[in-house]
């Protein structure tokens, strides 16, 4: 699946809200699925089955359970926590969240919120997939059965640099396995067919 | 529940709604030997009419809606044979049914594009189908059988030698190779076909792809610990 992907969550009692906060969260750059969810205990539930990166909250659904909320957010650090105001909270709930929005702001901002929040991110940037030199050079080798101790010794560097290359080259390619790398080196002429 | 998701599926859900949200439910189904006129029963209902134990039933159907199952959804699975039968039904439907597809259209194709390209990719498959066939052989005659034996709790016909962590440490992935074949046919080369038989041949690996996933997922994430479990109980 696309690695790009991100989940993100909308806790809130209304369907209304979050039929707009879907329909305009689904404009930004980045590729979300959406949970819906309308109570903490079901978040808990799909966060234990998913990895979320955002959970737009209604903070009144979390304001008589902050105990709960606080451990959810400690143990799912990486998540981020966005409030979406409505109404008046006293500062004591609103500082248990990353950013905040009102649910009157325009969604170019909501959005804006969002990607920036991706963007900090560094685990998703596109990468090229043109195999650089040194990879083609692995390639080659691995292809032709050597194992990376091998490699290494040709290439005259370290086991762990081979191992980088090699997990380089797959993502790059999308394959996995020797065999599916063998195929796609003869199809492109990084080796010839024996 | 989680919308524009799949549903998160309970005892208490309509089976037809849940099928017309993921139509994958019907090789699910299959699998468990389920006739696809659900009518209006509920996913508890129809486990009942069919025989088929509720916490399997609903555990696995979730894979097939992206739901992982945790720890004690799957201790609650008190019965393995739905998950053995499952499982052999699958392999009969890859032996029967995919793979002898997935040849076909190669067949196919083959006709109109015979170059070297082609040739590299008919020899991966057909060495990984081999592969294949092998893994699914080991499984039929050696393993489940064991696991059957030993739900059974006959210990004549168990083999002494034998043991879940014996099948754990053979067990061997299946599925890379398949994805590999995918992306090397959408991603790396161009292979001059109707579109019609590219298509349907791709729909398949997708088709055999997913299911192949979820095959694993349930051998070593829900089998093997459940087996595990029965060893303890009844070797003390
Ligand atoms: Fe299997
Ligand atoms: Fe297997």
């Amino acid at each position: 699946m696309d690695k790009c992907r991100r989940n993100i969550v909308v806790l809130e009692p209304s369907k209304i809200v979050y039929e707009g906060l879907y329909t305009s969260i689904s404009k930004s750059e980045y590729n979300f699925s959406f949970f819906y969810v309308d109570s903490l205990i079901e978040l808990e539930t799909l966060m234990l089955k998913r990895e979320i990166s955002i959970v737009l909250v209604n903070p009144g659904i979390v304001q008589n359970r902050l105990k709960d909320f606080a451990n959810l957010k400690k143990q799912y650090s990486e998540t981020r926590w966005i409030g979406i105001i409505y109404a008046y909270y006293d500062n004591s709930i609103l500082k248990q969240f990353d950013n905040l929005f009102p649910i009157t702001e325009e969604v170019t901002k909501v959005i804006r919120i969002i990607n920036k929040i991706c963007n900090n991110k560094t685990s998703c940037k596109q990468q090229n997939e043109h195999l650089t030199e040194r990879e083609t050079d692995v390639l080659k080798w691995l292809a032709k059965g050597l194992s990376n101790k091998e490699i290494a010794s040709k290439l005259n560097v370290s086991i762990h640099t081979v191992n980088t290359h090699r997990k380089n080259i797959m993502d790059k390619t999308s394959i996995r396995s020797l065999a599916g790398l063998t195929v796609y080196a003869v199809s492109k002429g990084i080796i010839p067919l024996e | 529940m989680y919308k524009t998701q799949k549903s998160f599926i309970t005892k208490d859900k309509k089976m037809l709604d849940l099928i017309n949200e993921n139509c994958s439910l019907l090789i699910c189904l299959q699998h468990f030997d389920v006739d696809f006129s659900v009518d209006n029963s509920t996913v508890e209902e129809l486990c009942v009419e069919n025989k088929i134990n509720l916490n399997a039933f609903i555990v696995i159907a979730n894979l097939y809606n992206g739901f992982f199952p945790v720890d004690n959804e799957i201790n609650e699975i008190d019965d393995i044979k739905p998950v053995l039968h499952f499982l052999k039904k699958s392999h009969s439907f890859y032996i029967e049914d995919k793979y002898p597809e997935l040849k076909y259209y190669l067949e196919k194709i083959k006709n109109v594009h015979s170059s070297r390209d082609f040739q590299l990719i008919e020899q991966f498959f057909n060495d990984y189908f081999e592969e294949v066939m092998e893994h699914l052989k080991y499984e039929d005659e050696i393993a489940f059988p064991y696991f059957y034996s030993l739900e059974r709790k006959d210990k004549n016909a168990q083999l002494k030698s034998f043991s879940a962590k014996e099948y754990r440490n053979h067990h061997t992935d299946i599925e890379t190779k398949l994805t590999d074949l995918k992306n090397l046919f959408l991603k790396h080369i161009k292979i001059k076909s109707d579109l019609n038989t590219k298509r349907k041949f791709l729909d398949t690996l997708f088709g055999l792809e997913f299911d192949l996933k979820i095959h694993s997922v349930i051998e070593e994430k829900i089998l093997i610990p459940l087996i595990e479990k029965i060893e303890v109980q009844q070797n003390g």
